[in-house]
């Protein structure tokens, strides 16, 4: 999957691209509004992030003549500004998210993650699994080595959520906002509590350990590297 | 251009103008019933003379004994002529024939009654007819013609007139010099504060104006302005414990990964060493990423946007989701959560539930273990309450009102909470009720301690 970034802050550019490579997507960086436009009308990209405050041509400009074009490319608004309005602009203009720095990288991963995966439409899956932890979304059980575990509701959607995205490190605010839909900074604590009791269920009685902590990052559910 | 004029010339020109027209009527009074009152005297003596004519008539004989009779006493007269006829024969005139002959020509118009009133060649004149029998067998009645001449009168009227004149211009320039005085000695109190107002700034905030020694007036408006003054005092004073406690409470983080990647550059380290660095350094940066939002969040709230949705917001069912958020946390550490009560306002879902969100996040960190976290809804009159109690330690009354000021914590000795946010939630709360119309308030009693919203239902 081809990413633009438009960024003219190069730090900050340079490890976003260096970022999204690493996370497996090819990364195309641009420092101003005109190539931004130019490159993401016919580069052939999934996804387009761009920085408010660009200049030659700044994202919302970049975004109308984008979408007077015909192109419906996703893009994600960075900025600097974190106002209501510039909100509701930017999501009026067409755009698909919105970041305000500073961000976590793995906040904004996750959130590229969710829009190319929009997209894709795909067979509705019923039963998720990781090596052999299985949860089955009809029947809302959670099994492992066979043998049935039970989980609270809330628990059961935390497990849904990182077995969904197994593989992506998925950060507090993400967690606290998919599964209790608690959209603002919260007491992040409570998450710290809610992954030790689920491991507590899914991975302590086992051998191999499946739900990781990233330090720094945030919780990520996927087979041991290394299986002894 | 009036409301630029200073106000002591503002008085002093009211002063002079009220004076003036004060002394411009008295003036026109006095001289008005003076000048009647020479009318009167005039008229008196007129009369007075035609009645002796009148009498010196009866007692004569004949014309030639009347003509001698009169000419003996009105000779001595200088001021007065006067003139018998019948029909067009004068029996008798005085030897001032020239007035005599101007009070048969044209006649001015006489305000008072039956006196008639002439000015001719710069005399004036005041005259009476009259009748009388004529001495003898005489066929009709003689007419009698008595003229005064006034111009003493006339010339002591203008000498008096323009003396009026000039006290008046006199006193009203001096009234109005005695005005501007008083109205700028009145103004003094003013002055002063003017001067003490223009000695204030940032670094004497604690300066007052005087209220004992300036007129009643004026106190209130002191008392005002020293309000105003304490307000601006103890607001700056937060801002500058605000930037110094923000510095300090950046300096934390910030020396903590200077440290730490300095330390780690210093020598050749494992990439396992490498990676325990930057995963700490990204926990510090994260702390600082929400401190930073904490604050723009602030910012923006507390500048009075408008709310970004406002609909119907059912009170318990937040709670209800808040339990569900942080069911876990109070499990863990055996705090039980209560709830109970109803109650709906209108407002923005999201803040609504961050603004509770903070309160119990706050009570489970002060409750101990065993102890319960209780959430109460209690619908009054226009509005609603939702209380966040918990039992724990007594906050002192001193520290109470400061609760919700930013980075404010009662327990000053726990710089760092591992737990906790940066010390803004409570303060984020405060501005969220403030952008409701509503307001946040703290009570500590009986080892209880009670946070209270307080929404207002017709003020959004």
């Amino acid at each position: 999957m081809k990413i633009l970034i438009a960024e003219d802050e190069a730090k900050t550019g340079n490890y976003l691209r260096q970022g999204l490579s690493e996370a497996g997507y090819v990364a195309d960086l641009v420092s101003n509004g005109i190539d931004g436009l130019h490159q993401s009308m016919e580069g052939g990209y999934d996804l387009a992030i761009l920085d408010v405050m660009l200049p030659g041509m700044d994202g919302w400009q970049v975004l109308k003549n984008l979408r007077a074009s015909g192109s419906d490319i996703p893009v994600l608004f960075l900025t600097a500004k974190d106002h209501v309005e510039d909100r509701v602009k930017g999501l009026e203009l067409g755009a698909d998210d919105y970041l305000v720095k500073p961000f976590s990288f793995s906040e904004l991963l996750a959130r590229v993650r969710t829009i190319l995966r929009r997209g894709r439409t795909g067979t509705e899956v019923t039963l998720l699994k990781v090596m052999d932890l299985e949860l089955d979304l009809l029947r809302r059980r959670v099994s492992r080595e066979g043998k049935r575990i039970d989980l609270t509701a809330k628990e059961f959607g935390l497990l849904e959520l990182l077995m969904r995205r197994q593989g992506e490190v998925l950060p507090r605010s993400l967690i606290a906002s998919q599964v209790w839909d608690m959209n603002f900074d919260s007491d992040t604590n409570v998450i710290e509590v809610a992954i030790r009791r689920l491991r507590a269920k899914i991975d302590d009685p086992f051998q191999h350990k499946l739900l990781q902590t990233v330090r720094g990052m945030g919780y990520v559910i996927e087979e041991p590297e290394v299986p002894a | 251009m009036i409301g630029r004029l200073s106000l002591t010339a503002r008085i002093g020109v009211l002063f002079t103008l009220i004076s003036a027209s004060i002394l411009l009527g008295l003036g026109g009074l006095i001289s008005n019933s003076v000048e009647r009152h020479f009318v009167d005297l005039d008229r008196a003596a007129l009369q007075d003379k035609l009645h002796l004519i009148q009498e010196i008539g009866a007692e004569s004989t004949d014309r030639a004994d009347l003509a001698r009779r009169l000419a003996d006493v009105l000779h001595s007269h200088k001021d007065l002529a006067a003139r018998i006829q019948l029909g067009r024969d004068v029996i008798y005139a005085t030897p001032d024939a020239a007035a005599l002959a101007m009070g048969d020509g044209v006649r001015d118009n006489s305000p008072v009654e039956d006196l008639i009133f002439w000015t001719r060649n710069g005399l004036s004149y005041r005259a009476l007819e009259g009748e009388m029998v004529a001495p003898g067998a005489a066929p009709a009645p003689l007419s009698i013609l008595v003229v005064l001449n006034t111009q003493h009168h006339a010339r002591y009227m203008a000498i008096f007139q323009k003396t009026l004149v000039i006290y008046v211009l006199v006193a009203t320039l001096l009234s109005g010099a005695l005005g501007w005085l008083a109205a700028h000695s009145g103004l003094r109190p003013l002055r002063r504060m003017k001067t003490q107002a223009h000695s204030v700034n940032i670094k004497n905030l604690d300066q007052r104006m005087p209220v004992e020694s300036v007129p009643v007036e004026m106190a209130d408006l002191a008392r005002t302005l020293n309000d105003m003054f304490q307000r601006l005092q103890i607001d700056f004073q937060r801002l500058t414990e605000f930037s110094s406690d923000l510095a300090h409470e950046l300096r934390t983080p910030i020396c903590n990964m200077l440290t730490e990647t300095q330390v780690g550059l210093s020598q050749k380290r494992t990439v396992a060493q490498h990676e325990e660095i930057l995963a700490s350094n990204s926990e510090e940066l994260q702390r600082l990423t929400r401190m930073v939002s904490d604050m723009l969040y602030l910012a923006t709230t507390e500048n009075g946007i408008s709310l970004p949705n406002p609909e119907i917001v059912v009170l318990e069912d937040e709670v209800s989701a808040l339990f569900d958020f942080y069911e876990a946390l109070a499990e863990e550490s055996r705090i039980a959560l209560v709830w109970k009560g109803q109650g709906a306002t209108r407002g923005d879902r999201l803040m609504i539930r961050r603004a509770i969100s903070n309160l119990m996040s706050n009570a489970l960190r002060h409750t101990s273990p065993g102890k319960s976290v209780e959430v109460s809804i209690e619908t009054w009159g226009s509005g609603v309450t939702l209380h966040v109690s918990n039992e724990g330690t007594d906050i002192p009354t001193s520290s109470l009102p400061r609760l919700f000021d930013r980075f404010y914590r009662a327990d000053s000795a726990r710089a760092h909470p591992e737990t906790g946010g940066a010390g803004l939630g409570l303060s984020i709360t405060q501005a969220i009720m403030k952008a409701h119309g509503g307001k946040a308030t703290v009570s500590s009693e009986a080892g209880k301690v009670r946070f209270s919203l307080h929404f207002t239902c017709e003020a959004i």
